[in-house]
């Protein structure tokens, strides 16, 4: 409901006062995103090589027709959907399973919530940094503690050689993105009355039942954001492979976003770079959009 | 009834003992390993506790900043604190900018009633869907051109429009939970919009906006792309592409490594933890890390 709000004074519309009061963020907005999103369509539609200069022509959709038909575009986009999917059924899976934990009262909560912000506030950087050390193959923590307990008999370099490289990628990125997804269900579960639950174990539900037909369910919103977010980030990976593995071993973890970085900023070929981003980011955008309608709908049913 | 409750609560610690070991866990082997002499990292089994605890990789850290080249330590340990500073600099400006930037853009959006506000709070936030990679590439090349890469101030540019939508966002819902009557009372007494904004809104949400500026001081500080892709000496390096030149180098030894990753997350985790009850607010008014 709107009220006629008392003007006391001449001053400019409503209208007015919104265009003066965004301009500031408006324009920095549109000089850096819009602006560059414009020049890399731009780029994506000509050759434009850094190492050959002078020779830069429009070259229509040839670009993005040579992704598609090379395979250096179709085994990396494999790599990202594997890397992908893994990380957001790790994540989601985990988190999950922590938030119904931090759900339950007990003494103690507060601190292990607020302990979440840790792997959290970890840049991503310094999160490969880390699990480099846990991995390696000399020193590394993950071996000493498998080699006691007797899982492996000698030091492994698991970095080296698929699919473990991957398993520990996706358990690297999955670390500082696995807090962040709790606090987010958390508070979807906590949106969840209570005695909705009393009732339920009035009428004899047990604790599966109890999760299947009542948190799940009500969840599903909070669930349905936090798994398409989840997969926009995963999809658009970098930081941690330019440390971890740098695409490797043998394109093993070339992923799309290392694939467009070293075209780009290690061949030069900025038209063939854009094109390649401009693929990623049609996809990613396609992949939300569709799981956004199938979880949605199915919130519906 | 009484041993069912005990078992509950020993499955909850059960739970939460490895929610602990694994959340913090890695983490605090970092930091104790960082204390360590590097044959001792080569120990079967590990050893836990530094002993004694080593401090020369911490003073290779000062040494190399204050001496360079005169004090041999390798150059990544030289040029570390000096990203260090730029990080401190890049982010808390951002953080600053992007609060006071993004209030008066927020205002509107919470409180006005005009013709496309709705296009406008759609636009800004769809900003954020364009994967930065591919932003980056046409970001590096007008840059260079017009002179302006591999120096902080861009840094601070191009940070500040990935953080905006995200502050804009998270200070629109804050101030619709302002109650409108204190609003209105303002306008009775004579205040102009600004006025209202200055005196009333900015005033009653501090926790709002402290929110918002820690979060932008954190989300920039962890920020690697841009950093790395508009730097090209150690003027303009941040203290993550500096960590990513000790991650990637096999000829520095790995305490000096480990050190600078320990060093260069005690702002973040520093502000996570004193100021968790904002940053969980602040994450939980609907935005996401990315």
């Amino acid at each position: 409901m709107q009220f006629q709000r008392p003007n006391t004074r001449k001053e400019p519309s409503q209208g007015m006062l919104a265009i003066l009061f965004s301009a500031p963020a408006v324009l920095i907005i549109a000089a850096t995103i819009l602006a560059p999103f414009c020049i890399a369509v731009f780029l994506s539609l000509h050759n434009w090589n850094l190492k050959r200069p002078g020779r830069e022509r429009f070259v229509g959709l040839e670009n993005y027709i040579d992704w598609l038909t090379d395979s250096d575009f179709w085994e990396p986009l494999r790599t990202t959907f594997t890397f992908a999917i893994l990380a957001v059924v790790v994540i989601v899976l985990l988190s999950l399973l922590i938030s119904l934990l931090l759900n339950e009262k007990f003494p103690g909560r507060g601190i292990l919530r607020a302990l979440l912000l840790v792997p959290w506030a970890i840049p991503s950087v310094v999160n490969a940094l880390l699990w480099k050390w846990l991995l390696n193959p000399q020193y590394g923590l993950v071996n000493a503690v498998l080699f006691e307990l007797g899982i492996i008999t000698e030091y492994q370099n698991v970095l080296g050689s698929m699919p473990s490289v991957m398993i520990w990628l996706v358990i690297a990125y999955s670390w500082i993105h696995i807090p962040l997804a709790t606090l987010l269900l958390l508070s979807g579960l906590q949106t969840i009355p209570g005695d909705i639950y009393e009732s339920a174990i009035v009428d004899g539900a047990n604790i599966w039942g109890r999760f299947r037909y009542i948190t799940l369910p009500l969840l599903r919103p909070m669930l349905s954001i936090v798994i398409i977010f989840e997969m926009i980030f995963a999809l658009k990976v970098f930081d941690i492979i330019f440390v971890l593995t740098a695409g490797g071993p043998a394109d093993a973890t070339n992923v799309l976003g290392w694939q467009i970085y070293t075209e780009t900023f290690r061949k030069l070929d900025f038209g063939a770079g854009s094109s390649i981003a401009m693929l990623l980011g049609a996809i990613t955008l396609a992949l939300a959009i569709l799981f956004y309608a199938i979880l949605d709908r199915g919130a519906e049913r | 009834m009484k041993a069912r409750a005990r078992l509950r609560l020993i499955v909850i610690y059960l739970g939460a003992a490895i929610v602990l070991a694994g959340t913090v866990g890695p983490f605090l082997w970092l930091v104790s390993s960082s204390f360590q002499y590097e044959r001792q990292l080569l120990n079967r089994p590990p050893q836990w506790l530094p002993n004694p605890i080593v401090l020369d990789s911490y003073r290779e850290i000062f040494e190399g900043a204050v001496l360079g080249e005169a004090s041999g330590v390798p150059y990544q340990s030289r040029i570390f604190l000096r990203s260090f500073a730029n990080s401190f600099f890049v982010a808390g400006s951002v953080a600053a900018i992007a609060v006071l930037v993004g209030a008066y853009a927020a205002y509107p959006l919470a409180r006005l009633t005009f013709r496309g506000r709705s296009v406008l709070l759609f636009g800004i936030l769809a900003s954020r869907l364009i994967p930065a990679l591919s932003l980056a590439i046409p970001i590096v090349l007008v840059a260079k051109r017009i002179g302006m890469s591999d120096k902080i101030v861009t840094l601070v540019f191009i940070n500040l429009s990935f953080i905006l939508p995200y502050v804009i966002w998270l200070l629109q819902s804050y101030f619709k939970t302002i109650p409108i009557e204190l609003e209105d009372a303002g306008r009775i007494d004579g205040c102009s919009r600004l006025q209202v904004v200055h005196k009333i809104i900015l005033p009653l949400s501090l926790p709002g906006l402290t929110s918002a500026g820690i979060l932008a001081f954190l989300l920039t500080w962890g920020e690697f792309l841009f950093a790395l892709l508009l730097s090209e000496t150690p003027a303009s390096y941040t203290s993550t592409v500096v960590v990513s030149l000790f991650a990637t180098d096999v000829d520095v030894s790995f305490v000096s490594i480990i050190t600078a990753g320990v060093v260069s997350v005690i702002p973040p985790i520093g502000f996570a933890l004193i100021f968790q009850r904002f940053i969980i607010s602040g994450l939980l008014s609907g935005s996401l890390k990315g």
